[in-house]
């Protein structure tokens, strides 16, 4: 609590050096209505933001203060300079409170009766008192605050200095931030770029040492940099819990609030952006929207009301949607109530769609709660709302269906991030979607996903549901995708709303760190993407704006009803059968394996399979596997499906033709006690399916995986070696090693001379070792290769390399 | 006017001016990657050191029908609004000094080329029409769509 504590003096304190000016500009003009709302609105977050916490004081002063401003809004009452005076006293009043809570002291007891009072009574003779000089809170015509102005007069100044140098923080303008941010990214956009050169020039030593440090370097500054501004919105998230209990406690109602995407970073400014916009549409939510716990029953619904709050970034724009099953926006009040306020007439209000209409309750000025309370005013919150955002080039907008919820969705923008995206490719452009929708990526032929065409949507099936699916290729325009012909690759996509949709590409290419950048306006326009990136190898890519798009192709719902979905899905699950994988095998056999088992799907290419052994294996990441389950004739296809089992110890692969699904063993399994690797045979979808029989399995072919490891070699000191012999060696399949590491299976390749002399000195030498020469030509006897006869070089590795797996010495 | 220097492109056939103010550099085209769905004179984005550009085929963007005039391997790189453009013209001539102020001519230059000039300028090396960037880098339609909601 003591952060919020401190986030509230900060912001109070910030708020009132900004509205300094204004307050002085109010004061030469009491008419001026856009001061007066400026004033308006820094008493009203007081005042809620004074409700998290308990300084009642804090919160009469405000509520006093707003409601007699309100009254100048409304119409009901003239500013005139005396209730600027009251107005000014209590601004005064909430900055020596503030100090006093920062410096954890007592602020003294009364007072604040006059002051509100002058509100009131705008005849009061105290307020007369008030009216002969207004300079400043150290004014001694705030007679009911005198006392303890003079108290603190220069004890306040000293404690201010105090607290200034007991934070050691600075703060910088954000210009300059994003300066450096900027160019950080183009450096980390240049190594890229320089990474890609220098591995088309191929090994070199002396420069691959320093760009590693390099990389290493800007990594380092680059997570610094992006810490120094992004917040992760849990920040923000972590206090929202506690704030929706006291108030629906308050309020006599129960409301649960579900929270997601809290790991979506925020940039801090942002963060302090959206705070009050947010912490304003909760109270709206929870005091106007979501009804009293009879209500609810009465009209069907479930007692406890539900407040769902998501967070999803996409390319430079962050969308929060906040979402209530609450009793939901009624168009013809809020129509009613806009006409008697004058923001539409009559005759506009026929032509007007429900989306405009409900829209209205963005305008400043507007209410439809019939009761003023203390926990959401009079309408202020909204327009404070839409102004707070759009002052950062964001947006709001409300979507209700009556009697089940509304929903505010609110769009943020990032000037420039760097995101998790993932590569795709479609007809043979590349496209990046940013990993925050990726809910799963799903590899399987169009017959397992039962994918059917509705008219002209597609749908597939995904873990029993039925899901839209966007093809890619035809969402852009674009002609030869494969994924509309043969075996898609759909990436399952969440959206902030809680919609589930596939997206068909033809194939992924990678995922890593992107640095978004925004696009001219003209190719924003398209609503298709959300920003361009550069890839490793300099080729610009686009981010896809995956809200948008489907929002274009109407997959958003207005409602959410995914948490109660969520809660019935639970339950299933608890009681779940046990999972298989189905496969068909390249004897045509369908089998199944259980699911545990299954570490991942690979796909790895012919040439990764070695048949030369009695039995087969396969490399795959580094690791020489067992491999089972191949065709006795040679394989077809370049590529081959393989599922990767693993007992926890060991592991091997099971080639199979085709991968079916994720199935569930409802049947009964009846024993095949004559197939020693079949478990059981059991019925899926009515068909007969082998169940393989883990154990016989790895009994009869498991065995712990074995690094492919190159043999190491130790090559002699000095530059030549390095720069010269230790490509060759390298190319040719060798780890160097340095000679502090060389144990008896290392080759040793050293200099004639120098093996003479420890020859002669007894030193030690390795076991396998090579000697080189200066001079073309062999002298009699001599073991010795001449060291630029490459060839001879290599044969002479490759036999030592024999003799020291063979365990020979040389 | 007279006295600044000048970046003259050949547009369509027709000699153009671009301040040479505008002009951050010129480029060698590398590969451009086409932006589906995209309005047509937008030839695609393409790389400048860690910068993505937005590439803009001008014959295009100032509403002429496909035309065979050749493309130059160079491109101007312009900034507008914050983004970054690199123009694709037929080609980049020369650069250059003004001589007189940018005036309109009887009879005008054709709708097209109206929207998106300035007016005529004289050079040093002859008179040449002079670009009005903005309008240029925003494309036909809004011409259109100004036009239509007059």
């Amino acid at each position: 609590m003591d952060d919020l504590l401190a986030e509230f003096i900060a912001e109070t304190r910030e708020m009132l050096e900004a509205s300094g000016g204004e307050i002085v500009a109010w004061e030469a003009d009491p008419g001026d209505r856009a001061r007066l709302d400026t004033i308006f609105r820094f008493v009203h977050t007081v005042k809620g933001n004074c409700g998290f916490f308990d300084f009642p004081r804090l919160a009469n002063l405000s509520h006093a203060a707003e409601d007699a401003l309100a009254d100048c809004r409304a119409g009901r009452r003239d500013p005139d300079r005396e209730l600027v005076s009251a107005v000014l006293a209590i601004i005064d009043r909430i900055t020596l409170m503030v100090d006093a809570i920062e410096a954890g002291e007592d602020f003294p007891e009364g007072g604040d009766e006059v002051l509100i009072a002058a509100l009131d009574n705008p005849y009061d003779p105290a307020a007369d008192k008030l009216d002969g000089d207004k300079t400043g809170p150290e004014s001694p015509l705030h007679a009911p605050a005198s006392a303890l102005i003079e108290r603190s007069d220069d004890a306040l100044a000293a404690r201010r200095a105090d607290s200034v140098a007991a934070q050691r923080t600075i703060r910088l303008p954000v210009e300059l931030l994003d300066r450096v941010m900027s160019g950080v990214s183009d450096m980390v956009l240049a190594r890229n770029d320089l990474a890609h050169r220098l591995r088309q020039a191929g090994n070199q030593p002396t420069i691959d040492g320093p760009f590693e440090r390099l990389t290493t370097i800007l990594s380092d500054v680059r997570d610094a940099i992006t810490r120094m501004r992004m917040q992760r919105i849990e920040t923000l998230f972590g206090v929202l819990p506690r704030l929706v209990r006291d108030l629906s406690a308050d309020l006599g109602k129960q409301v649960m609030v579900d929270l997601d995407g809290g790991d979506v970073e925020l940039d801090r400014e942002m963060i302090e952006t959206i705070r009050d916009p947010l912490t304003h549409l909760i109270r709206n939510a929870i005091d106007h929207g979501i009804e009293a716990p009879a209500a609810r029953l009465a009209g069907g619904k479930r007692e406890i009301g539900l407040l769902a709050i998501a967070a999803r970034q996409s390319g430079n724009t962050i969308s929060i949607v906040i979402s209530d099953d609450g009793r939901g926006l009624d168009e013809d009040r809020i129509a009613a109530k806009a006409i008697a306020t004058g923001l539409v007439t009559a005759a506009e209000r026929p032509a007007m769609s429900r989306e405009r209409i409900l829209n209205l309750i963005f305008e400043p000025g507007f209410s439809t709660a019939e009761t003023v309370s203390n926990v959401s005013g009079r309408g202020v919150g909204l327009d404070v709302v839409r102004q707070n955002l759009e002052k950062v080039g964001g947006s709001i907008k409300v979507t209700s269906v009556l009697g089940q919820g509304t929903t505010f969705t609110l769009q943020i923008p990032l000037t420039l991030s760097i995101i998790a995206g993932l590569t795709v490719e479609v007809a043979g452009h590349r496209f990046a979607i940013p990993q925050s929708y990726v809910e799963e990526i799903v590899q399987a032929s169009t017959r397992a996903l039962d994918m059917t065409r509705m008219g002209e949507t597609a749908l597939v099936t995904f873990r029993g549901n039925r899901v839209p699916c966007l093809m890619l290729g035809e969402v852009l325009g674009l002609q030869n995708s494969a994924a509309s012909a043969g075996d898609p690759t759909l990436v399952m996509l969440r959206l902030a709303s809680g919609d589930l949709f596939a997206l068909a590409v033809d194939g992924i290419h990678n995922h890593g760190d992107l640095v978004v950048k925004p696009l001219a306006p003209a190719v924003m326009r398209s609503g298709l993407y959300a920003g361009s990136t550069l890839l490793d190898d300099g080729q610009p890519v686009l981010l896809l704006d995956v809200a948008n798009i489907a929002a274009q192709h109407h997959l958003v719902s207005d409602t959410r009803t995914r948490m109660l979905g969520r809660i019935d899905e639970a339950a299933v699950v608890a009681e779940a059968a046990p999972r298989a994988m189905l496969f068909t095998d390249f004897a045509g056999r369908r089998s199944a394996v259980r699911l545990e088992l299954v570490q991942r799907i690979e796909t790895a290419p012919a040439s990764a399979i070695d048949r030369s052994a009695a039995r087969p294996r396969v490399v795959i990441d580094g690791m020489i596997l067992p491999l089972i389950g191949l065709p006795d004739t040679p394989l077809a296809a370049p590529r081959l499906r393989l599922l990767r089992l693993s007992d926890g110890a060991c592991e091997l692969l099971h080639a199979v033709r085709e991968v079916e699904d994720a199935v569930e063993l409802t049947e009964a399994l009846s024993p095949v006690p004559e197939d020693p690797l079949a478990e059981a045979i059991t019925l899926i979808g009515g068909k007969p399916v082998t169940l393989i029989d883990a154990h016989a399995l790895f009994a009869q072919y498991g065995e712990p995986p074995v690094a492919a490891a190159r043999p190491r070699c130790v090559l002699p000191a000095g530059d030549w070696a390095r720069s010269i012999l230790a490509p060759l060696v390298t190319a040719a399949g060798y780890d160097i090693v340095p000679e502090s590491e060389a144990d008896a299976d290392v080759i040793g390749i050293v200099f004639e001379d120098v093996y003479e002399v420890a020859e002669a000195l007894g030193r030690p030498l390795p076991t396998h070792v090579i000697r080189l020469r200066d001079q073309p030509e062999a002298p009699t006897d001599s073991a010795t290769i001449y060291r630029y006869d490459r060839e001879g070089l290599l044969a002479a590795l490759a036999a030592a390399n024999h003799a020291a797996l063979t365990g020979e010495a040389a | 006017m007279t006295g600044d220097l000048l970046v003259i492109v050949q547009i369509a056939g027709r000699r153009c001016a671009l301040s040479a103010l505008d002009v951050k550099s010129v480029i060698e085209v590398g590969t451009v990657a086409p932006i589906p769905r995209a309005p047509a004179w937008i030839a695609g984005i393409t790389a400048l050191r860690s910068q993505a550009l937005t590439v803009i085929d001008c014959r295009r963007a100032i509403g002429l029908a496909d035309c065979d005039w050749p493309t130059d391997h160079r491109a101007a790189v312009v900034a507008e609004g914050g983004h970054s453009y690199a123009l694709l013209v037929d080609g980049i001539e020369d650069i250059t000094t003004a001589a007189d102020a940018a005036g309109q001519i009887p009879g005008g230059f054709g709708p097209e080329w109206s929207r998106i000039a300035t007016g005529m300028i004289e050079t040093m090396a002859g008179p040449a029409l002079l670009i009005d960037l903005p309008a240029l880098i925003s494309g036909p339609e809004t011409a259109r769509h100004d036009s239509e909601a007059a």
